[in-house]
């Protein structure tokens, strides 16, 4: 698997470089395997990639989850499943905060220079599917003039744009499988490059697609231990997997994943319904926790800037102009990609991603707030000041008692919108894999291909709550602020 | 109170003005003032628009700053910066052109919030206090209104009695009647008229000639951010010296 985590290659790819420099040495392959017996090791993997690890039900499962357990029950070791995300396990990894990582990564040269891999375990490769009803599409040579779709950054874009002048076709980008598959059901294109288990998988989850040419030989995944780092394991994992595969365990594995006929779930709006809502009133928890976290350390951080702001200090006013334009002037992605991946490499400090994202929206809607307050302060009439001042009120005193009464009208409806606005940001912290509402809700259409569905539900749990919340909001506002 | 001010000026001196400078940036608004004004006395600024007047008002109790010159009010020199203004203006009512009542409190609490927050009484005897000065300027059911319910003359007549609930020496008065229907001005006037004849020292600064005249121990005739005139209301409504005077008063009698 290829996907994303740029930032961490680069720099994966860098520290590999100073290590290769260094000469740390690569692992010593064959170890005994009782070196490994009865220790306990922390293993990283990413949170879904059907079929290799997703949650069914709340509990990991997938091909490497079984492949992990069955080889550690093999060679005597327990595990202990750390399901970061693709990017934050590796990252764990380089910082030994984990001792290996299984999630369906592909072995390349660039990966090699920073990770000892062990054996391939699965050998994957790009196949084609169409939708299920497309009888016209057999074959390469029938996407003359086409587009097809494929997963960016993956060994299936790779594939799908080497071929595609000689057969005349266009490539098209997407993040991720779920969203693919929807848009070829959808016609946008007519054809998806993907790796064949994870499409071999949605197949088999009644994803509305059929694959109608053979694989293409592609790369292969491997288990990793961060290089130099735990030989023992690595080895005891190449021989753990050498007996399942001799024993066929392994084989078993697979086909439960990738031959079994579907489980015959309920397919009805109302089934999808009660099965994700455990799973979403979770995130919907969470979505809640950090906008509520957010909202509170933005207040602090709103009333300090803006009092800063219309203070009479030059210093203290640059200070909060500096934080608001830097907090305003940048998108709330990227500081969310800066504070869990970006600021880790530079301080060598892990970060987790509630704080990552609770850090993230605190400092952003810190910087609407700071404005908030400001404005607020300055509506009102300056009159107001100087009749507190011209009765012998110092600053504060008027401030507290004659402004700040007064700002904090006119402040609470912007308060209220500002509220709103974070609750609805922190969805965008699922691309840094918090496990909010929207997260929630990838995952599910994930494993179940329906896209639309699930969204729908999503939505309607945030316009419910944003909803109630504005309510009450409102009322508190009317009793408060009459 | 400071004692180090009191022997830089003249005996029964209030207010003593010398040399007053103020620039908002290039714009010099005024070009050296020279004011006395003794304990009872009451002082009314008439003039133009733009002459400066209360920005000469606004000086006296350093609402805006001075660029040069000095003032002497009360004993307290306050080009001096380890002067504690807050300590000053207890000693000097304010009353403004547009009444700035605090809107979020009743009038009772507007009378109230000075004399409790800078202890000088207690709850319940600031409460006594408000009352009466309620009464003083015949409001005394308005207590629980909120300034909203308050016609323009009732707020300005709250307005006057929250200034006076510090006790203050000296009342200054910015354009208190400007912004009052005509009918309201009378009420407003007459509590002025009262305070001046209780012995309070004031400026008032006005529109009002009448009023000017009539109470007035003294007026002052600013114009273009310097004092062109001054005397008695009867010198200076009167037979005024002055070609500026003369023009102005043509204008406005």
């Amino acid at each position: 698997m290829f996907r994303t985590g740029k930032l961490t290659v680069a720099v994966t790819a860098l520290l590999a470089l100073t290590g290769g420099v260094l000469g740390v040495s690569a692992a010593a392959a064959s170890q005994p395997s009782t070196a490994v017996t009865g220790e306990t090791y922390v293993i990283g993997t990413d949170t879904t990639f059907a079929p290799f690890e997703y949650r069914e039900d709340g509990e990991l499962t997938g091909i490497d989850m079984d492949l992990i357990r069955g080889i550690a029950a093999n060679q005597g070791f327990t595990v202990e499943i750390k399901s970061l995300g693709f990017d934050a396990a590796l990252q764990a990894l380089q910082s030994n905060q984990v001792d290996g990582v299984i999630a369906g990564m592909s072995i390349t040269d660039e990966r090699k220079l920073v990770f000892d891999f062990s054996d391939p375990y699965f050998d994957s490769g790009v196949q084609m599917a169409v939708a299920e009803g497309n009888t016209e599409i057999t074959k390469y040579a029938d996407l003359a003039g086409e587009t097809v779709v494929a997963k960016r950054g993956s060994e299936g874009e790779t594939f799908a744009n080497s071929i595609k002048n000689e057969y005349n076709f266009t490539v098209k980008a997407l993040a991720d499988s779920a969203t693919m598959y929807d848009d070829v059901k959808a016609g946008n294109s007519v054809a998806v490059f993907d790796d064949y288990p994870v499409l071999a998988y949605g197949i088999n989850q009644n994803n509305g697609l059929k694959s109608v040419t053979e694989k293409e030989q592609g790369s292969s995944y491997g288990f990793a231990v961060n290089k130099g780092q735990n030989p023992e394991l690595l080895a005891a994992f190449n021989i753990g997997l050498a007996e399942l595969k001799s024993g066929g365990e392994y084989q078993e594995i697979l086909d439960t994943y990738l031959d079994a006929p579907a489980a015959s779930k309920d397919t009805s709006f109302f089934g999808l319904l009660s099965d994700s809502l455990p799973a979403l009133m979770k995130g919907l928890g969470l979505t809640l926790l950090a906008t509520a976290l957010s909202i509170v350390i933005a207040l602090v951080l709103g009333v300090l800037f803006g009092f800063f702001k219309v203070s009479e200090s030059r210093v203290l006013r640059g200070l909060a102009s500096v934080y608001v334009s830097i907090f305003r002037g940048t998108p709330l992605l990227v500081q969310a990609f800066f504070f869990y991946f970006g600021l880790p490499q530079l301080t060598g400090q892990s970060i987790d991603v509630l704080t990552a994202g609770v850090l993230t929206l605190s400092l952003n809607a810190g910087a609407y707030m700071t404005e908030i307050v400001r404005g607020g302060i300055q509506s009102v009439d300056p009159g107001q000041t100087e009749a507190g001042r011209s009765l012998g009120l110092g600053y504060v005193m008027t401030m507290r008692r004659v402004v700040l009464p007064q700002a904090v009208k006119i402040m609470t409806p912007s308060f209220i919108n500002q509220f709103v606005m974070t609750l609805k940001d922190t969805s965008l912290l699922a691309v840094i894999g918090f496990a909010e509402l929207t997260y929630q809700g990838q995952q599910i259409y994930a494993s179940n291909f329906r896209t639309g569905e699930t969204l729908l539900i999503v939505a309607a749990l945030y316009f419910i709550v944003i909803n109630l919340l504005t309510m009450l909001s409102n009322q508190l506002d009317k009793r408060f602020n009459k | 109170m400071s004692t180090s001010a009191n022997n830089t000026a003249s005996a029964g001196s209030k207010i003593s003005v010398g040399g007053l400078r103020k620039s908002f940036g290039s714009n010099e608004v005024l070009k050296g003032l020279d004011v006395e004004i003794t304990e009872g006395e009451v002082v009314c600024v008439i003039g133009p628009s733009g002459s400066g007047k209360s920005t000469f008002l606004r000086c006296l109790n350093k609402l805006d700053e001075l660029s040069a010159g000095t003032i002497i009010v009360d004993g307290f020199d306050l080009g001096d910066k380890t002067v504690d203004l807050n300590e000053v203006r207890q000693h000097i009512g304010m009353v403004f052109q547009h009444f700035n009542l605090f809107p979020h409190m009743t009038v009772l609490q507007n009378i109230m919030l000075a004399p409790v927050e800078l202890k000088k009484e207690s709850k319940a005897d600031a409460r006594a206090t408000a009352v009466k000065l309620l009464n003083r300027v015949g409001l005394a059911d308005k207590a629980d209104a909120r300034p909203a319910q308050l016609s323009g003359g009732q707020k300005q007549r709250v307005a006057i009695a929250r200034s006076l609930a510090v006790n203050p020496d000296i009342m200054l008065f910015d354009e208190a009647t400007s912004a009052l229907d005509p009918e309201m001005v009378g009420e407003v006037l007459q509590v002025i008229r009262d305070l001046a004849a209780e012995g309070m020292t004031m400026v008032v600064v006005t529109h009002e000639m009448g009023f000017a005249r009539e109470v007035a121990d003294r007026v002052i005739f600013m114009a273009d951010g310097v004092i062109v005139e001054e005397g008695t209301p009867a010198e200076l409504f009167g037979n005024p010296q002055q070609e500026r005077t003369r023009d102005f008063l043509s204008k406005v009698l």
